[in-house]
């Protein structure tokens, strides 16, 4: 099938000659000016996603991975040379855990899981590997934000050859933002400025945590890529003309409620009037986010994680959990597709229906923005099976609901 | 009984001055009023036989017409309070004739007085230095500083609910004057920083409030002066069992600190020392903001007087903030420079010429910060990039140039508390109050992380009967965790090495 592809989607055409399948399925990303028109998007491609057994983060977790890598053709013919950037997950507030349940074994990826992805990205011949995240509110260095958490980060950084850290809230080591446009003109944003991090790579992975989310119904791979904005433009402290020097605070100002713009710097909304339904504004600037910075590689982590929502809320019930597994896949459509079948969730419910009780589906948007194929159906499913790795996150939920009004135990 | 360390005041309101001050109030009422008179008897004294309260403080002086007719009026109240042993303050404020206010509490026979600004010459009586945190409290030659501009401990009811650069609310604490007030009166013979400030009287106030406001006090190492809201006088005077219930907590809380004073003796466990005579006053608001956010970063501090810094002992930190635009004598400045050689960061503001050392190269992704950093010796110098500092800003930048990997605690959970920790002399024992501002226990259970390798920890709290003991998860990383059990106001975990 004929597609349009960028340079280093050519470098990849070598490895597809050698069998490998692990390749950017995305369509180009666009550097240069705003398109004049809205282009027609080729139709999504389905994509390949395995699924994993894995218990604890021990040993078993680099067997595991790379067993589940193979799976999906190899990771030597998609990072082989390359700068790979792989952004994990440090959301909300770093000091609120769920109990006394550390925050990597609910709502953070693991350091164990990022340390074994970068090292088998790092026998896979990457020439560089990059973490990125930006964590809430803070400039500080990844480095300091996992020392704050009793983590020791030399383990990840000395996991591969050449393994740099990155906050990409702001402008960080970069002298300017990259400018990312959405494929077809978008629904909210046209396109948006990010991190330098994003562009300076050659394979981008999102290595996500398994999870729902009080407002989008699930927090899988690619919400994940929402995380790249930075604060400094989409912040409600951001700059007014252009971005602020440090982040503070968070998105919702700009994402979830359009209380005000972006940095004006920055692409703004192409209506402004466009909803002001935070159920319909995330769900949609994640599909943009997710087909204007496409993952060449999704990882959902599951071994350790928690239910009810993203993050502490306080109010929600919520557990630490172990569902003991790993979803990987080739597109974060389709790896989220088959992530929610796994938390026992359909990735064909439209809005109104669980999980997406307040949200339009995410997946079903970047279905129809080319990203991938939402319905596991469509897509090449291996590894465990989705009924023997299914981990019913609602009623962990209806459980604990019983238990605290006193009622006997439902089953999960 | 001398004015001192041992003394545990209750301001004592009643009688004339005491209606005249609270009808300036809108909501003062002639029930109020009523009440305010009740408690002129002496037979209310009861209510605090058997406490941990001992002193008492009473209007005394306005400078006013009033004045005779209160100090009349209070005289049986202070024969009883003689005879049972308590001490009382008679506090002077407003215009009018000090020396014949202080001469008639003198004849009295009140055990001292309470005022701001110079006693006259030749008291004749003890003197509480009782006036706003300024130049002219912290300078007085006096046992106690009653600082009479704090604030009421709580979650912040303002406007505006974000919180400092962890996001996490605002909190009103005490704190930070109790700091000031101490590291000023250093060296002054100071023995006790008092903290006097009354409830609010917009909201009713449930015994929690009062439990916070003994707690925000005695974790920094000063005193309340116990104050009764309107509500909790009237009911105690009609001798209601909840009232009776209330004031029971309040002097349970007492009795509990009192039992527990060994800790009075430790001092601050903290790798940073905040250095100011808050004296400025763009300075002082730099200061004394400074003292009060870094416990929302968790970053236990130390506060030295700069007019104290050159006697200070420096040992044990990492990290030193000089404050103050003025700099150091020459003296001093060796001083702190010799710290920074010696490995130890120094942070400086923008106006420090000829800074020391050469800077160093730092990357682009630190350029945000605001502080430039030049090597000294083994240590760095850390100079403010400009003249205005935001002090949220201010704290997480400290915090992130002296590094997490030197935190000697984090608090994880527990979005209202703040921490207080402190150490033993000889490192072998330690202990962390943690203040719950919220006022009721949270639905997780506070964590806390200790860098230093203790043995042993337990919990206290006048909340629970008897100590808990705490299990030390050490980390992989180093340091070691524990879970505090759930508590609404106060608790203190205990080290031992």
């Amino acid at each position: 099938m004929k597609r349009n592809i960028t340079r280093r989607e050519c470098l990849a055409g070598a490895a597809m000659a050698a069998g490998c399948l692990l390749l950017p399925n995305v369509p180009t990303i666009a550097r240069a000016a705003a398109p004049s028109t809205r282009p027609a998007l080729p139709p999504a491609r389905a994509g390949k996603v395995t699924i994993g057994r894995c218990k604890t983060y021990g040993p078993e977790l680099v067997t595991t991975l790379a067993t589940m890598f193979d799976q999906l053709g190899g990771l030597g013919g998609l990072v082989k040379g390359k700068t790979v950037a792989v952004k994990v997950n440090f959301i909300g507030v770093r000091s609120q855990r769920l109990g006394d349940a550390k925050m990597e074994d609910t709502f953070w990826s693991h350091p164990s899981m990022i340390g074994a992805v970068v090292h088998l990205l790092g026998e896979a011949g990457a020439k560089q590997v990059r973490v990125l995240e930006g964590p809430w509110s803070s400039a500080e260095t990844l480095e300091e934000v996992m020392l704050s958490q009793n983590w020791r980060p030399e383990d990840i950084l000395n996991a591969a050859p050449n393994v740099e850290f990155e906050n990409t809230n702001y402008l960080g080591r970069g002298k300017k933002y990259s400018r990312f446009w959405v494929p077809g003109g978008g629904w909210v944003f046209p396109g948006y400025d990010l991190n330098h991090s994003y562009e300076d790579c050659d394979v981008f992975v999102s290595l996500a945590k398994l999870k729902e989310h009080a407002l989008t119904g699930v927090t899988l791979s690619m919400k994940n890529i929402y995380g790249t904005t930075p604060i400094t433009i989409y912040g409600g402290q951001a700059g007014i003309d252009e971005p602020a020097v440090r982040p503070q605070g968070g998105r919702g100002e700009v994402f979830h409620f359009a209380r005000r713009a972006p940095s004006k710097s920055a692409p703004q909304q192409i209506d402004p009037n466009y909803s002001k339904d935070a159920g319909v504004r995330l769900p949609h600037i994640i599909a943009e986010l997710n087909a204007a910075r496409p993952a060449h590689l999704a990882i959902i982590e599951g071994i350790n994680t928690a239910t009810g929502a993203e993050t502490n809320y306080g109010s929600r019930p919520q557990a630490a959990v172990s569902p003991g597994v790993i979803i990987a896949g080739t597109n974060t459509v389709a790896t989220d597709g088959v992530a929610m079948a796994v938390m026992g969730f359909d990735p064909m419910a439209v809005r109104g229906k669980a999980p997406f009780t307040s949200a339009d589906n995410m997946l079903q948007l970047g279905e129809e923005i080319g990203v991938g194929l939402r319905d596991p159906k469509k897509n090449e499913v291996i590894g465990v099976p989705i009924a023997d790795a299914l981990f019913d996150f609602a009623a962990v939920r209806t459980k604990i609901l019983q238990q605290q009004r006193g009622g006997r135990a439902g089953g999960a | 009984m001398a004015i001192g360390v041992q003394s545990i005041p209750m301001r004592w309101a009643a009688g004339s001055l005491d209606i005249a001050r609270r009808q300036k109030d809108k909501t003062f009422t002639p029930a109020m009023a009523d009440v305010l008179r009740k408690w002129l008897d002496p037979s209310l004294l009861a209510l605090v036989q058997g406490t941990p309260i001992n002193c008492l403080v009473v209007s005394w002086s306005s400078g006013t017409a009033a004045d005779a007719e209160q100090q009349t009026s209070l005289k049986p109240l202070l024969d009883k309070a003689r005879q049972a042993g308590l001490d009382v303050v008679g506090l002077i404020d407003g215009p009018g004739d000090k020396t014949a206010a202080v001469a008639a509490a003198r004849a009295a026979g009140l055990s001292a007085i309470a005022m701001k600004g110079n006693p006259p010459a030749n008291a004749g009586i003890p003197v509480i230095a009782w006036g706003s945190s300024d130049q002219s409290l912290w300078s007085a030659d006096a046992p106690v500083l009653a600082i009479s501009d704090a604030s009421w401990p709580g979650v912040s009811q303002a406007n505006d609910p974000a919180g400092g650069p962890t996001n996490l609310p605002w909190v009103d604490s005490n704190g930070a004057l109790i700091g000031m007030a101490q590291a000023m009166g250093a060296g002054k013979g100071v023995k006790s920083v008092w903290v006097a400030v009354d409830p609010p009287t917009t909201v009713k106030q449930t015994a929690e409030n009062f439990l916070l406001a003994i707690a925000d006090a005695q974790a920094s190492g000063g005193r309340w002066v116990i104050s009764l809201d309107d509500q909790l006088r009237a009911d105690l005077a009609a001798k209601t069992a909840a009232s009776a219930a209330t004031l029971k907590r309040i002097t349970d809380m007492l009795a509990f600190f009192e039992k527990n004073n060994a800790t009075r003796a430790y001092g601050p466990m903290a790798r940073l020392a905040v250095v100011s005579n808050f004296s400025d006053p763009m300075d002082r608001i730099l200061g004394e903001q400074s003292l009060n956010l870094l416990p929302r970063t968790r970053e236990p501090f130390r506060v030295i007087a700069r007019s104290q810094a050159l006697a200070a002992s420096l040992d044990g930190l990492q990290g030193i903030f000089y404050v103050d635009r003025e700099l150091p004598d020459a003296a001093l400045r060796q001083k702190l420079i010799a710290f920074a050689e010696a490995g130890g960061t120094l942070f400086v503001r923008a106006n420090w010429s000829n800074p020391e050392g050469t800077p160093m190269q730092l990357s682009s992704e630190e350029a945000y910060l605001l502080f430039s950093e030049r090597s000294v010796g083994k240590g760095r110098l850390a100079v403010a990039r400009q003249d205005e500092l935001d002090p949220f800003f201010t704290c997480a930048d400290i915090q992130n140039i002296l590094s997490h990997r030197g935190d000697p605690m984090r608090l994880y959970n527990g979005p209202s508390m703040n921490c207080v920790c402190q150490v033993a002399t000889d490192g072998r024992q330690g202990v962390i109050h943690m203040l719950n501002y919220a006022r009721r226990a949270g639905g997780d259970p506070a964590v806390v992380y200790v860098k230093t390798p203790y043995a042993k920890a337990s919990f206290v709290s006048p909340e629970i009967a008897s100590p808990v003991p705490l299990q030390l998860a050490v980390q992989a990383a180093g340091g070691a965790e524990l879970t505090v059990p759930k508590f609404a106001v106060y608790g203190a975990v205990q080290l031992e090495s």
